[in-house]
């Protein structure tokens, strides 16, 4: 007789989300995190009276958490308070120029128009594409088990019009894009959404062209930080009987032969349950938690395969008083010809561009209670991508150096006297993410998301090396993400329900 | 029959090629990045 009938490695999103859902239809679980603060890179730590978000700035496409409260009998609105954050962002050109996309797409159709009329009429097909894509796409697909040739095939059977969308699939995000307009500041704008999914617009699928339309869906900011979203799932859960434990590291996953019996805690301990479910990445997972020799050989060489999705530091400034901007986004970057190249003459050669991509979240536009009163928070990711590796040195020597780019764009960008308004500046590097996330190489999507690692060839929700092992989170389908995390512990929990419910 | 496929077989690669050099080059070293990754799927399909 097991301890537990689930194990849940870890209380990110898509393991909070599986443990709930698999609470609510009776399974006795247990979430063990290994930090003293839940929610993996969608968390909130306070420093000095601020209040930061680790990493996940803000969350769009909602309805995968609306999906997980649905699934639990529960109204998100009792549990998660989320803020309406209206524009979407404002863009910085290099040139200097600024412009505000609104949340609504009609006001959004007028800044383009006057933006780029030559671009305009395309403007409309692309956005009536893309509308249609996602409400069409993400019904059909954002919570199902793809991990599967046969599964694949099942979701396009019920919902046939899905192979409108393989075009835009196959092509990268560049072309996506390129196909339709030719105005540089209306490319940009929608290319650097390519960077959310972890990969540069000429690697990116041109799926990830849409995300830009996605954010008029609406954005939304949850009230007290981001670690509200985790927060609310916890709470819905734990009415359900689930037990979460923080400070406790799980050391690895306890096997009889290829088959998960529990977990093995760094103290020594074990605790033993019918099914293990590990949202840490899947690397992680497989390599260090279970280990090389208990893997059958073509599932190392699977695991192994997989790239690391791109690392990102994380500035987190707090100011005396209100900065300059204009949205709870604003982006600074060039051309997508430029983003290309910062991807491959500095982010993979090893270099950290001094002038490249930016966002600088602000979050007390939405929730002033995030800092003293009068007092602002930015969470700020300056000069992405930057590699794990900086070449010749590491990212515990120039910790102070690159919290000295980052003031020199919060004074070109945001605030001319800044020095004299900073009182608290900090920062995330890779290492630290490798550390606190057990993200390798600090790669806070998981793995690395192109074509030839979505969906069925991507880490799948139920292990095919170990029995009784289920994944979710940021490395597996779907994965890297608020809405894809939560998605991946939804999908990991129908399965789990359909094999042991 | 044999120098049929040959001159058929020419003729596609002939055509690949050229069709390649119209590309430009984002999306030759995008078709390069994903060609490299082909070998690994038959393993990340079993994980």
């Amino acid at each position: 007789m097991s301890d537990y009938d689930a194990i849940i490695i870890g209380a990110g999103l898509g393991g909070l989300s599986t443990g709930s859902i698999i609470a609510k239809n009776g399974m006795k679980v247990l979430v063990l995190e290994q930090s003293d603060i839940i929610g993996g890179c969608c968390s909130t730590f306070e420093n000095q009276g601020y209040k930061f978000d680790v990493g996940a700035s803000i969350v769009e496409l909602i309805r995968p958490l609306e999906i997980l409260f649905e699934k639990m009998g529960k109204d998100i609105k009792d549990y998660v308070d989320l803020i309406p954050c209206d524009p979407i962002y404002s863009f910085i050109t290099p040139e200097g120029k600024r412009f505000k996309i609104p949340t609504d797409i009609d006001a959004t159709n007028e800044v383009v128009k006057a933006m780029a009329p030559e671009d305009y009429e395309n403007w409309l097909k692309f956005e009536e594409f893309g509308m249609w894509l996602l409400h069409y796409g993400l019904d059909a697909m954002i919570c199902a088990d793809m991990s599967t040739f046969s599964s694949a095939l099942k979701v396009v059977a019920k919902y046939p019009k899905v192979y409108k969308m393989l075009p835009t699939l196959a092509m990268n995000h560049e072309m996506a894009v390129k196909k339709a307009f030719s105005n540089k500041d209306l490319l940009s704008s929608v290319s650097f959404q390519s960077f959310f999914a972890g990969a540069p617009p000429f690697l990116g699928s041109g799926v990830f062209g849409m995300i830009a339309l996605s954010e008029h869906l609406g954005i939304y900011y949850p009230r007290g930080g981001m670690k509200g979203i985790p927060d609310g799932i916890m709470k819905a859960g734990q009415e359900s009987g689930m037990e979460v434990r923080t400070n406790t590291k799980v050391e690895r996953i306890l096997l009889e032969g290829r088959d998960a019996k529990g977990v093995v805690l760094d103290d020594g301990t074990e605790i033993t349950s019918d099914i293990v479910v590990s949202n840490v990445n899947g690397k992680v997972t497989y390599l260090k938690m279970i280990g090389p020799d208990a893997l059958p050989k073509w599932a190392f060489k699977g695991v192994t395969s997989y790239m690391n999705s791109m690392p990102c530091p994380m500035l987190y400034v707090g100011l005396d008083t209100k900065p300059n901007l204009n949205a709870h986004h604003t982006i600074v970057t060039g051309s997508v010809e430029f983003m290309n190249e910062v991807w491959t003459k500095y982010y993979t050669q090893g270099l950290i561009p001094e002038n490249a991509m930016s966002l600088i979240c602000w979050p007390t536009e939405a929730d002033p209670s995030l800092a003293p009163e009068g007092h602002h928070v930015l969470n700020w990711i300056c000069n992405a991508p930057a590699p794990y590796s900086p070449l010749g040195d590491n990212w515990d020597r120039i910790k102070d150096w690159y919290k000295e780019q980052g003031l020199k764009e919060l004074e070109k960008y945001v605030l001319p006297d800044a020095r004299d308004h900073v009182t608290l500046i900090d920062v995330s590097t890779p290492l630290d993410f490798e550390r606190r996330l057990l993200h390798p190489e600090g790669g806070i999507y998981g793995l690395f998301s192109d074509l030839t690692s979505l969906a069925m060839f991507r880490m799948s929700n139920k292990s095919r090396a170990i029995k009784d092992l289920y994944l979710s989170g940021a490395s597996t389908h779907f994965g890297g993400g608020v809405p894809t995390s939560v998605a991946s512990g939804i999908t990991t929990a129908d399965i789990i329900m359909k094999d042991h419910g | 029959m044999k120098s049929a496929k040959k001159l058929f077989l020419l003729v596609a690669v002939a055509a690949m090629a050229a069709g390649w050099f119209t590309l430009n080059e984002s999306t030759r070293r995008y078709i390069v990045h994903l060609a490299k990754q082909v070998p690994s799927l038959p393993y990340r399909y079993f994980v």
